[in-house]
């Protein structure tokens, strides 16, 4: 029997994401858990393993953030697919190799099968780069991977037992790259499959940078010398702290230069739709498009 | 006498934005001295001040930097105003209180009518410290921006720029914190400017990174607006190493800020040009931009002003 999970804090969110994407993905015996939230993720997720635990046949947990809506119909295949393999533990539908930290989208990202869905700005769709595989680059694979974006995560039983979300590294950051840690340190894999999502979220990644920082820290300091690159650089101490404040400056005006060019190609767009609708050829053709809109 | 002054590396530049500049603000007895750049700015200030420095009668030293176009009629005259005070040894069009790094235009900004002129997507004109300007000149700052830097004769006279940051970035920031530690004023006055750039805040963010540790690792702990940091080098690098990460993932969200919203306005003008009758009058529209040729090239030699937004 294949589970599904959710921890919820706010009711119509998950009705209008989550729970689609669960019935669309569940099976006739599927069990789905939609719990109010505990406090934190870490311990939402607790609680959501130590139901699923109970389950003598459980096949896999699948943990999904409110806000996703998987898309895939035949989820439950991939899965059973997928934990073929014993030493399987984790699935996932985005991940990446070569992390440091939190920010694993700063490492190679091998599988990014989603599309992030806002609101802002009227709505749209931002696809992340293996959505569509005819479109996907060269490295997009699905396969081991150290960390997995926890969004939607597919535990195996044994992972259900015997690794628990670590509710001491706070309330939400960080809790998916933890996971994956406890798991690969206990010798089993964390991997990718071809399944999809979407995400329903606003733009800003960040919402909450303080909380992000502070998990991020904590992060380094709690894997730093267990598994490789985690929370490690070159150089002395003061030498990282020189050059992070310098990347962190570079960063923001990055983030300057491309506020300005909103600004820049905002301007030039809002200026050629007035330029074509004042233009004579607009003005002429008026009886045209009204023609075609009485045709349509 | 006020005496300009300016580095060449792109002889264009010059003759395009600084040179035309000089000549608008110039008083008769203005002296206008150029030197072909010899390698990093700090270098090239110091060659010119070495040689105009000690000229009888100097009232300022104006250092322009060649995509400068200082745009005000009455430049002079504000010159000598905000050097009335003795105290005063630079002025500037553009400079920030709290100033955290080199990045001062982060900081808390006093500036006047500090006009960009980017020629990307069409070209335009844009307010660059819309977001971060907390008041107008004249204001005493902690530093202000390199582009457009008054010195007075005392500091003309007195100072030198650090050679020893070879990178140059922040040559500005460090040479006014030794000019107030010295116990002179750093000041920012109405200086009507044009700054002809691209869109970017930062040109080469590698060199920008390795400027900014040489200037961090000499004012480190005593620049004006720093924020506390950890006295334990390990964990304030642990802690700028997660701020780095957040500021990079702050960075993407503009990425995807620039999608959203430039996208329903493409979609919008797409929908309004590929049309039946938006293809069937392009002669039309060919014959029209024919007809008015000269007027569209004024049009374009005369950049729009995209309306300045904060936010």
């Amino acid at each position: 029997m294949i589970a599904f999970g959710a921890a919820i804090t706010r009711p119509d969110v998950y009705r209008a994401c989550a729970e689609p994407g669960i019935r669309r993905a569940a099976e006739g015996d599927s069990v789905i858990y939609a719990e109010p939230s505990a406090g934190t993720i870490f311990a939402s997720y607790n609680a959501l393993l130590d139901r699923a635990a109970a389950h003598d046949d459980l096949e896999a947990l699948v943990l999904v953030h409110q806000d996703t809506e998987i898309m895939s119909p035949d989820l439950c295949a991939t899965i059973r697919t997928t934990l073929a393999d014993p030493d399987v533990a984790v699935v996932g539908c985005v991940g990446a190799i070569g992390v440091r930290s939190i920010a694993w989208w700063e490492a190679s990202v091998t599988l990014a099968s989603f599309i992030n869905r806002y609101e802002e700005y009227g709505g749209g769709d931002l696809h992340s780069f293996s959505w569509d595989w005819d479109e996907a680059p060269a490295y997009a694979r699905a396969g081991e991977v150290e960390t997995l974006d926890g969004f939607a995560l597919v535990l195996a039983p044994w992972a259900v037992r015997n690794v628990r979300f670590d509710e001491s590294l706070g309330a939400f950051h960080g809790y998916d790259l933890d996971y994956c840690l406890q798991v690969r340190e206990a010798g089993r894999k964390v991997v990718t499959a071809d399944f999809r999502a979407i995400h329903h979220r606003p733009l800003q990644m960040l919402p909450d940078p303080d909380e992000w920082v502070d998990a991020h820290i904590r992060l380094a300091e709690k894997w730093d010398g267990r598994m490789p690159r985690i929370g490690r650089a070159p150089g002395t101490w003061r030498e990282r702290a020189l050059r992070a404040e310098a990347e962190r400056d570079a960063a923001h005006a990055i983030a300057r230069s491309t506020a300005l060019e909103i600004e820049a190609r905002t301007a030039m767009l809002e200026h050629s739709l007035v330029e074509t609708r004042t233009s004579i050829s607009w003005r002429i053709t008026a009886p045209l498009r009204l023609f075609r809109r009485r045709i349509a | 006498m006020i005496i300009f002054a300016s580095a060449l590396r792109e002889r264009r530049a010059y003759r395009d934005h600084a040179g035309p500049g000089v000549e608008r603000a110039r008083e008769g007895d203005s002296e206008v001295f150029a030197i072909a750049s010899a390698g990093s700015i700090c270098g090239d200030y110091n060659l010119i001040l070495d040689q105009v420095a000690e000229r009888d009668g100097l009232e300022a030293l104006v250092l322009v930097d060649e995509d400068t176009e200082i745009a005000d009629p009455d430049f002079c005259a504000k010159v000598r105003r905000a050097l009335a005070d003795p105290d005063v040894g630079l002025v500037g069009c553009a400079g920030a209180t709290g100033v955290e790094s080199v990045a001062w235009w982060a900081a808390r900004v006093s500036a006047g009518p500090v006009t960009y002129r980017y020629s990307e997507y069409g070209g335009g004109e844009i307010d660059t410290f819309a977001a971060t300007r907390a008041g107008s000149p004249p204001a005493e700052v902690d530093t202000v921006a390199g582009y457009l830097l008054v010195l007075s004769p005392w500091a003309a006279r007195t100072l030198r720029f650090d050679e020893e940051l070879a990178i140059g970035v922040g040559f500005d920031l460090d040479f006014a914190l030794r000019l107030r530690q010295a116990g002179r004023k750093v000041v920012t006055a109405e200086l009507r400017v044009i700054r002809h750039k691209t869109l970017k805040v930062v040109e080469d963010l590698d060199v920008w990174v390795e400027g900014h540790i040489d200037l961090a690792d000499k004012w480190d702990g005593r620049l004006p607006g720093a924020p506390p940091r950890p006295a334990d080098w390990k964990e304030r690098a642990r802690l700028a190493e997660a701020e780095r990460d957040a500021a990079r993932a702050h960075a993407y969200s503009h990425y995807s800020l620039l999608d959203a919203r430039v996208a329903p306005l493409e979609r919008r003008l797409a929908a309004m040009t590929d049309t039946f009758g938006w293809r069937l009058t392009a002669p039309l529209r060919a014959l029209n931009a024919l007809r008015r040729g000269d007027a569209t090239r004024r049009e374009r030699d005369e950049p729009r002003r995209a309306r300045p937004r904060t936010g």
